[in-house]
């Protein structure tokens, strides 16, 4: 009954690895695996973020909600969600989402007593949970080529004298389709890779100025000469933005066809940017793995492909099988 | 006020089958699946696997509303496949795809690390 199989055996080639910057190159695939992974980073990959606020006691300037969006949208270190629950499957709290296996409390008390503005930031944020901090919290922590002077965390609300803020807070596991709040994702971004090629023979027939001019053409800075022999070269290909300006500037010069550019269907350029609440190069991990768990729940249950081998059956009687 | 809540997007209601899937009364080897809560991620890939197999005849997809959150993927084979087995294959196809992938990009990541 198996079939025979049609899979594709796409190719990696990371170029640059940083823990917020990731760019690599996917190739023998195609544009609907790219992009597939490109929307699950940014909407379906699970982070932690702060979803309830209970606020005891806000004499601040800012109004309660106010503050309780504000706190979302802090970044946290959520290395531990991917194995975590969602409150609304977690059973051991039975939906009101405050455990262990599904959350993680914060508490913050913070008051001015003097003359001078006191900033309440994400640092004034005490967790349950050590795995799970404000983002820049931990990278201050580690202090690793980050000035420790230029940290001052997220500021939440400003008080003066006399001001307080005191709440309690829970973290819970989510996806960025739900709020943007949870999306790991600051920019996830594919491009084709450029196929160029420059008709030497008909790049010879114009005079140096005229190469000049054409090189201007472009927005971006894709060509160059070469300053010894005058000859236009591709300087920096991925520049190409498919603008077709150099196309349209020969075709006016009266030389179509003085360069072809081709976006190669099974190569892509990847640049994945993280908030901090996971490194770059595990979103696209967690990104494959959510997609793959997307993939296995939508196989037909056995009782929908039972029907359908009946209905087989009964369609060979009826045609006379 | 009336606003839908927000995990209407992604949770599948209770009672409600993740993938129903209906034959074509008129056209053998023909027919619909609906994918509850899915919409052009998984669309998408299932789709252009589904191109690869010379057994289909025609795939395609759609959204039919985007307050109402399902695809439906329709898939017309040959005589010599059926829309389920050549469903069943592309999913198969596209996890083994996604495995090479994993294991392709962590080797990437070892040997990248290595460098520095
Ligand atoms: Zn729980």
């Amino acid at each position: 009954m198996d079939g025979v199989s049609y899979q594709r055996f796409p190719k990696v080639k990371i170029r640059e690895m940083k823990d917020d910057y990731l760019k690599f190159e996917l190739r023998e695939t195609d544009a609907s695996i790219a992009n597939a992974l490109r929307r699950v980073m940014i909407a379906e990959v699970p982070t932690i973020a702060i979803d309830l606020v209970e606020i005891e006691g806000n004499s601040s300037v800012l109004n309660d909600e106010f503050i309780a969006h504000r706190l979302g949208l802090i970044p946290l270190t959520s290395e531990r969600a991917m194995g975590m629950r969602f409150s609304r499957d977690c059973d051991a709290c039975d939906g009101d989402g405050q455990c262990e296996y599904c959350s993680v409390e914060f508490h913050l008390h913070v008051r001015c007593d003097t003359d001078q503005t006191l900033d309440v930031t994400s640092y004034d944020l005490r967790s349950s949970d050590p795995s799970v901090v404000p983002v820049d919290v931990a990278q201050h922590s580690e202090s690793t080529g980050y000035d420790a002077s230029e940290q001052r965390g997220i500021i939440i609300v400003k008080l003066r004298r006399g001001q307080e803020l005191r709440l309690r807070a829970i973290a819970r596991k989510g996806i960025g389709k739900d709020h943007a709040k949870w999306s790991p994702a600051a920019t996830v971004t594919f491009m084709y890779e450029p196929e160029i090629h420059i008709n030497e023979d008909l790049m010879e027939t114009l005079t140096l100025d005229e190469k000049r001019d054409w090189i201007e053409s472009s927005p971006t800075k894709v060509f160059g000469l070469d300053p010894n022999t005058h000859q236009v070269v591709v300087v920096d290909p991925e520049a190409y933005t498919y603008d077709d300006e150099v196309i349209k500037k020969a075709e006016a010069m009266g030389k179509p066809g003085l360069v072809e550019i081709y976006a190669k269907e099974d190569s892509f350029i990847f640049t994945v940017e993280s908030t901090g609440a996971i490194k770059a190069s595990q979103l696209v991990v967690n990104a494959i793995e959510v997609l793959k768990q997307k993939l296995d729940v939508v196989r037909p249950s056995e009782e929908t492909e039972e029907a359908d081998d009946q209905f087989g059956e009964l369609g060979a009687h009826m045609r006379g099988g | 006020m009336n606003a839908p809540d927000r995990y209407e997007r992604f949770v599948v209601p209770e009672g409600t089958k993740k993938v129903s899937y209906e034959r074509d009364t008129k056209i053998i080897n023909a027919a619909s699946f609906t994918l509850e809560r899915e919409e052009h991620t998984i669309g998408n890939i299932l789709r252009m696997q589904l191109h690869r197999d010379p057994n289909v005849l025609f795939a395609g997809y759609k959204l039919p509303h985007p307050l109402q959150y399902k695809i439906i993927v329709r898939i017309h084979t040959t005589s010599q496949s059926s829309p389920m087995q050549a469903y069943n294959q592309a999913i198969n196809d596209l996890d083994r795809e996604l495995n090479h992938l994993k294991n392709a990009f962590e080797e990437e990541m070892m040997r990248i690390s290595r460098e520095y």
